[in-house]
């Protein structure tokens, strides 16, 4: 446990440890743009200088720890280094912040004006190079903004290992391309590369000149595109910035899907279906109750969903894999007895897609398939003889396998043919309109937030099993 | 002959380079002698104690550099003789590689024997034709001879030889640099720490020499480390392969006892400057170091004290003379152009320091020079050294502010007066 000292603290660190790390620990900030804490380091910004008494100035990133060294992050001399770094990985930049979609949470725009805040001491021509060059169908990268920190080409050789990128040619010159025989586009995990890139070089082409990033607002959420449980966060509109000139719909999408860096499920990284999760949630949407086909209130289809259930002998209850926690646990609680039940697959993996692999993709591609087995078990959807009520909650379910004779209650969010079929259709909502928890496929928990206020006619699926549990009364 | 000659001590015919002929030069007997009679550790000691310092430019002892490497940590060890000669003006490697090849084959296996390493390489530059073949032939010729490959003249001592031609990029010329390249990457200098001597060629500790220091191992076991100290001046012990070009007379290689006077060698060995011009400044070694001017060599001796008492180096043996009447500005700027051109691109200050610091002087060679020029060339010289992985963002610095120190004038005057004071001249031109 060597001691050494930053800015005059004595820290005590451990050997493997560098400077840049035990730093961040202490609370000592020092500026970087390559150095990634799951990247190798590769040390090419030189924007961590720091100067160690009797050695000069060295980058903390790549200096282990040694005993006693004296460690300044923010000395004269340390300063006047940052600023001409800025001043160099500026010299070619075409500060083109106006335009850019990094803006507002750009690394080079933050230090630009907590360490250097000067003009370009340069009076000639930038060094011009390609702009929105086709990376892959989900990406575009700016050359002339890359200051070339080579996370991207770190992230596909020691994270996805795709290989797919690397720099083509040398000094000012030098550009990230992409591997001719290894597409970028076939790397589940590419999106991440937009999210390391320090500047705005990397642009996510569906987020592309969507909306500045201060108009956004996280909120923290869990990816349902498979077992894993990826947490994210899902960028949305600002209360504060809806506005009645946009397109009212423009208020309520999701604009973006970034990870919520979580150490003990993803880490820093989610897959590119996760990005994708407008896809799912922003399908058009079943926003009335109905029975056979026929809009009703929604005490009205409760009214007839408790007849049925009060009429029927042998009741099969399908329950969704997507349901939360605590609507999983509902369901026991308030309707486990009425119901012979079984954990239905919502979701199947679709053509093209990974199925499966050692980073994050599980072949399971339902959020709860773990919590919904442990209340209902392992059992595949039976239909014995007799049964007169099937209750499917959640879509994915073909109703030609349900036994022609049972009546139906259909619990569903999105509009889709069966709504009609059902004898009670009730709209229920979806991950992004309520709090719950979804527990992943090792057992860890994980919590999604509300982003989106739910429309009147739909319910949510715990209020609703809540009311099918209650005795049945009287028409109003 | 600018004193004793340890390299260059035969007279080159067209066969000089081969096997029979070194053999008839007592070639290969240094080798013999080692597997006979000498320990690994009593060749490291030797040569640590003959103070033999490197020749590629950093003049890091050679032993210190053997001494770090654990002779049996269970690990693989690599030997790589550095002959990406890539330096500007410095061609002193080419010499040995074309005319002697053997004398660096045969030090390299003692070296191998030295530091317990099976396969050795050679990066060699990939524009060296002529040194390329010849090597290539030294190497048939040597496993032919049972010199490379298994069990070594019956010693028990394995020993495999690879070379590897480069493709042509300065930068790959720095030791992590020229490794990269040789794991078939990018020649991207790497990071230190860890050193080369701890984690190099595939992680393992590995010693980079270059092609001249290595070959002046097969004569220090010939003859002790006494013998070789008794060469030279005490701070820098033995020879030194000189390159000497620009406005000179007789441009050549030259072997020099380190210690011998600077002007004597030029005026008397390569023949003074034509048509007797004086010596307005000297690259001494190779355009990384600082240029001297005519003055500042007057009395200084070749030898590693003298310069760095005169604020240079002997760098890689690069000697370019230039001569009064010779533009500085159009000097540099060709220098800068090299290192624009040269720059990797893997850390910031150099890939765009380098640039910016060519940019500049184009404008000031056209005539467009700005007041605020020469003060921004010294921002970027001085910003760029110390903060880059390798040496050559720090070397376009110090070519830059070198000249800058001693020549400033003539950049005043020619962003004052639009054009260059001597006419942008950079050739030696016969005055009619």
């Amino acid at each position: 446990m060597p001691e050494i000292f930053i800015n005059g603290q004595a820290i005590e660190a451990r050997d493997d440890q560098t400077v840049m790390e035990v730093a961040r620990e202490h609370g000592h900030f020092i500026p970087y743009f390559c150095w990634h804490p799951r990247l190798s380091v590769v040390g090419n910004c030189r924007m961590c200088l720091v100067e160690v008494e009797g050695r000069g100035l060295d980058i903390a990133c790549n200096m282990p720890v040694a005993k006693g060294m004296q460690v300044f992050t923010n000395s004269e001399e340390v300063q006047a280094h940052r600023k001409a770094i800025l001043q160099f990985i500026t010299l070619n930049h075409p500060v083109d912040c106006g335009i850019c979609d990094k803006a507002g949470e750009c690394t080079l725009q933050d230090y630009h004006y907590e360490y250097s805040g000067q003009r370009s001491l340069s009076h000639d021509e930038k060094v011009r190079s390609t702009k929105f060059y086709n990376l892959s169908n989900r990406i575009l990268l700016d050359n002339e903004r890359c200051i070339l920190c080579l996370r991207c080409t770190r992230f596909t050789h020691e994270v996805s290992k795709s290989m797919a990128l690397g720099v083509e040619r040398r000094g000012d010159i030098s550009n990230i391309r992409p591997v001719e025989d290894r597409p970028l586009s076939e790397d589940p995990y590419s999106d991440n590369i937009v999210d390391i890139c320090p500047v705005g070089a990397l642009l996510s082409r569906q987020f592309l000149h969507k909306s500045r990033v201060w108009f956004l607002q996280p909120t923290p959420s869990v990816c349902p595109g498979c077992a894993r449980g990826c947490t994210v966060q899902v960028w949305h509109r600002k209360p504060e910035w809806k506005l009645k000139a946009l397109d009212p719909r423009q208020n309520e999408n999701i604009a973006r899907v970034t990870p919520l860096d979580n150490p003990a499920v993803n880490g820093p990284w989610i897959c590119n279906k996760g990005r994708d999760l407008a896809q799912v949630f922003e399908r058009a949407r079943a926003d009335e109750p109905m029975l056979k086909g026929r809009p009703v209130t929604v005490p009205a289809a409760l009214d007839e969903a408790r007849r049925l259930i009060g009429a029927a002998r042998h009741p099969v209850a399908l329950v969704s894999n997507w349901g939360s926690n605590e609507e999983l646990e509902t369901f026991k609680d308030k309707l486990g007895e009425v119901f012979h039940c079984f954990v239905k697959q919502d979701w199947q993996a679709q053509p093209g897609e990974r199925i499966e692999d050692d980073l994050l993709i599980r072949g399971d591609k339902n959020p709860n398939t773990t919590r919904a087995r442990e209340l209902f078990g392992h059992a595949e959807p039976d239909f014995k003889d007799g049964t007169d009520l099937v209750l499917v909650w959640g879509e994915g379910f073909d109703f030609a396998r349900l036994p022609p004779q049972a009546r139906i209650i259909f619990l569903n969010s999105y509009l889709q043919p069966e709504n009609g079929h059902a004898d009670v259709f009730l709209p229920v909502s979806i991950q992004t309109e309520r709090h719950g928890h979804y527990t992943n496929f090792e057992g860890t928990i994980s919590a999604f937030e509300p982003c989106f206020e739910k429309k009147p006619g739909v319910q949510h699926a715990e209020d609703l099993i809540r009311a099918l549990a209650t005795p049945a009364r009287g028409h109003p | 002959m600018p004193g004793r000659q340890l390299i260059m001590s035969f007279p080159v015919t067209a066969t000089s380079h081969a096997l029979p002929e070194y053999r008839a030069r007592g070639g290969y007997g240094a080798l013999a002698k080692t597997l006979g009679q000498l320990k690994p550790q009593d060749v490291v000691k030797e040569v640590t104690a003959s103070g033999l310092q490197g020749r590629g430019g950093a003049a890091f002892a050679v032993g210190r550099k053997w001494q770090v490497v654990q002779y049996d940590d269970g690990q693989p060890h690599y030997l790589i003789a550095n002959a990406d000669e890539g330096e500007p003006g410095t061609f002193k490697d080419r010499w040995i590689l074309e005319n002697n090849p053997h004398v660096l084959l045969e030090s390299m296996l003692i070296a191998s024997y030295a530091l317990n390493v099976r396969n050795c390489f050679v990066y060699i530059r990939g524009e060296f034709d002529l040194p390329y073949r010849r090597l290539a032939d030294a190497v048939e010729e040597a496993y032919a001879a049972g010199l490379f490959g298994r069990n070594v003249l019956g010693s028990g001592f394995s020993c495999d030889i690879v070379v590897y031609r480069g493709a042509g990029a300065y930068v790959a010329g720095e030791a992590s640099g020229l490794i990269s390249s040789l794991e078939g990457k990018k020649g991207y200098p790497r990071n230190r720490p860890p050193r080369l001597t701890v984690k190099g060629l595939y992680q393992r500790p590995t010693v980079v020499n270059n092609v001249e220091s290595l070959s002046n191992i097969a004569w220090i076991i010939n003859n002790g480390a006494d013998a070789f100290k008794a060469v030279g001046t005490p701070k820098s012990p033995g020879t030194r392969l000189f390159s000497v070009s620009g406005h000179i007379n007789r441009p050549g290689v030259y072997e020099v006892e380190l210690g011998y006077p600077w002007m004597k060698f030029l005026d008397e060995d390569c023949g003074g400057v034509p048509q007797g011009r004086a010596i307005k400044c000297v690259v001494p070694g190779g355009v990384s170091s600082k240029v001297l001017t005519g003055a500042d060599i007057t009395n200084l001796k070749l030898s590693h004290e003298d310069l760095w008492d005169a604020g240079s180096t002997l760098g890689s043996g690069g000697m370019i003379v230039i001569a009064e009447g010779t533009c500085m500005v159009a000097l540099l700027q060709v220098l800068m152009r090299f290192y624009h051109h040269e720059s990797c691109g893997q850390c910031t200050p150099c890939r765009h320091g380098t640039g910016w610091l060519h940019r500049i002087l184009d404008r000031i060679v056209a005539g467009d020079g700005r007041a605020d020029d020469i003060e921004r060339l010294y921002y970027i010289s001085k910003f760029n050294d110390g903060t880059t992985i390798c040496g050559l963002g720090d070397a376009a610095g110090y070519a830059c502010s070198g000249i800058l120190d001693k020549f400033r004038d003539e950049f005043e005057y020619c962003i004052e007066h639009k054009r260059s004071k001597f006419g942008g001249n950079l050739e030696c031109l016969r005055s009619s």
